[in-house]
């Protein structure tokens, strides 16, 4: 390799580099969003008079720019948004605060373009404001031409008045509106919420009963299933113990077999126990009956025997006895009999004799009675004589003595002496007693006193009681010697003998 | 105008209604993309509902179309 063709190569590289500079330098491309304003030298188009503006659009491809003889300008198609806030009353001067947002971009025609160009190229920030300036007052005129109801919910109505009154302004300015967009209705008196209340509320309600209806279906169908559930739990308990029942009652049974099957086995060894048993008491009696009554029997029958015969023979001496008893009685009876006519007449005959004896004694005792009486009679004259020297002889030996010996007598004799004073009176036919009782007793007492001082009137008293003691002295002591007389008795004897 | 007379002949869909005293819309392609065009009856009193079909039957620059009812 030789240096020239380096140099050669180097210079080739350098002058494709430099073109390709020179190219980037002068060619434009426009990009699908924007369009290429090229004003200058050769700008002009054919075809256009004089009234051109004297610029180029270019949309969508590639332009050699002239540096220093042409100017070439971006004008941006994209899509703007401007933001909007108005305060404005509705069709029915309703006051409402409205945010929204227009979208819009430059027209895609020519036309657009260049009036765009003209007008916002160098300030395409600004646009922004200025539409949102415009709009402003757009959108007053806009929402003064609507109610609220079709604020919300008329869409064709919205876009048609926003057309109807910025259609033309927008071309002016080279703009389409694609859209206008009602971000937020501000309702200071509350009228959206009050439209949509009773919807709302009619909602609710609906929404309150289906709730209920549902609420109330769903509770049936729990509660019937609830019972249903019961019921089954029931019918299983049932069965359940219906099963534990049978269970239950083969368990007892198997249980029972083996106490029962031992009770049967005792039962038929306790019924030949007791057979055995009887045989034994069987046995027993037997023995007994062999061993101990018929001896016993034979013993009683021997002792019935022997009191049978021992009691014939009683009753036959008894009788033998009796009838020799009687026999005996009617011997002695007749024997009695009569001895008895035997003693009676001998009675008779003896007390007929003992008669006559006691009248033979009576006479004879009377006989002697009267004798003893005269013999009595001269005795007691006799005493009487001796008595009365007695007390001729006490007589004068009371002459000795005579005060004690009254005195003795008087005491002695003191009832006699009131008989006596009291006799006094007797006398008296008719005696007028003064001073009562009192009196009386001082008319005794007076008597007594003067009878009592007068020893002779107390000496003729003495004298009739020595009289009259000496007469009863007398008739006492006969009374006393009939009780012990024994003559009177002897003629009782005889009669005392009879009986 | 090239841009005119590419509109001019076209059909488009009525967006916005098109009647007397109202501003209506219509979607016409153009240039490659569709545009939204300020659309009036070219008949006076004619009116065109949203969805109608219409041709274009004059363009005024920058975005205005007159139309008339398409003979589809």
């Amino acid at each position: 390799m030789s240096p020239e063709v380096f140099i050669v190569a180097a210079a080739v590289v350098v002058a494709v580099v430099i073109v390709i500079l020179l190219f980037k330098a002068v060619w434009r491309v426009a990009e699908p969003n924007e369009a290429l304003i090229i004003s200058g030298l050769g700008a002009r188009r054919r075809g256009e008079g004089v009234d051109s503006l004297g610029f180029k659009i270019i949309t969508g491809k590639g332009a050699a720019v002239l540096p220093g003889f042409q100017a070439a300008r971006r004008l941006r198609l994209d899509t703007r948004a401007a933001n909007l806030q108005v305060s404005c009353v509705t069709q029915q001067g309703i006051p409402v605060h409205i945010r929204g947002v227009v979208i819009y971009k430059v027209g895609d025609d020519l036309s657009s373009i260049a009036n765009a160009a003209r007008r916002f190229l160098d300030q395409q920030d600004f646009m922004t404001s200025a539409i949102h300036e415009l709009f402003t007052g757009h959108l007053r005129s806009i929402i003064g031409n609507l109610t609220i109801e079709d604020l919300i919910l008329n869409r064709e109505r919205l876009t048609s008045e926003t057309r109807a009154s910025a259609a033309d302004e927008m071309s002016k300015l080279g703009l389409i509106v694609d859209s206008l967009q009602i971000q937020e209705i501000d309702d200071e008196t509350g009228y959206i919420a009050n439209l949509g209340k009773p919807h709302a509320a009619r909602v609710a309600a609906v929404a309150r009963i289906a709730q209920a209806q549902r609420d109330q279906e769903a509770t049936e169908a729990e509660q019937i299933a609830e019972a249903n559930k019961a019921a089954a739990q029931r019918d299983a308990q049932i069965k359940r113990a219906a099963y534990q029942a049978e269970i239950d009652r083969a368990q007892a049974t198997a249980r029972q077999s083996g106490p029962l099957s031992e009770a049967s086995a005792r039962q038929e060894v306790v019924v030949q126990e007791t057979r055995a048993a009887e045989l034994e008491a069987q046995l027993a009696e037997q023995r007994l009956q062999s061993q101990v009554r018929k001896p016993a029997d034979a013993k009683a029958y021997e002792t019935v025997t022997l009191a049978q015969a021992d009691r014939d023979a009683r009753i036959a001496q008894a009788q033998a006895e009796a009838q020799e008893t009687e026999l005996r009685a009617g011997a002695q009876a007749s024997q009695v009999k009569l001895a008895a006519a035997a003693e009676a007449e001998s009675v008779r005959l003896r007390g007929e004799a003992a008669g006559a004896a006691t009248k033979i004694a009576g006479e004879a005792e009377a006989q002697a009675a009267q004798a003893r009486g005269l013999a009595e009679a001269q005795a007691a004259r006799a005493l009487g004589l001796a008595e009365a020297e007695a007390i001729r002889a006490r007589a004068e030996a009371l002459k000795e003595n005579q005060e004690a010996v009254i005195a003795q007598q008087l005491a002695e004799r003191w009832p006699e002496v009131v008989e006596a004073g009291a006799k006094a009176f007797g006398n008296v036919d008719h005696m007028v007693v003064l001073n009562g009782a009192q009196g009386v007793e001082e008319l005794l007492a007076k008597a007594l006193t003067l009878g009592g001082t007068g020893l002779g009137l107390a000496r003729a008293l003495l004298d009739g009681g020595g009289r009259n003691g000496a007469e009863p002295r007398n008739g006492a002591e006969p009374h006393g010697r009939s009780g012990n007389g024994s003559e009177p008795e002897i003629p009782r004897e005889p009669a005392e003998s009879r009986e | 105008m090239s841009g005119g007379s590419a509109v001019v002949g076209k059909q488009g869909r009525v967006t916005g209604k098109i009647g007397p005293g109202l501003v209506g819309e219509v979607m016409v392609p153009v240039r490659g993309g569709v545009e939204a065009f300020y659309a009036h009856p070219s008949v006076p009193d004619e009116e065109f509902g949203l969805g109608t079909i219409v041709v274009v039957v004059e363009y005024f620059p920058p975005r205005t179309v007159y139309v008339a009812r398409a003979l589809v």
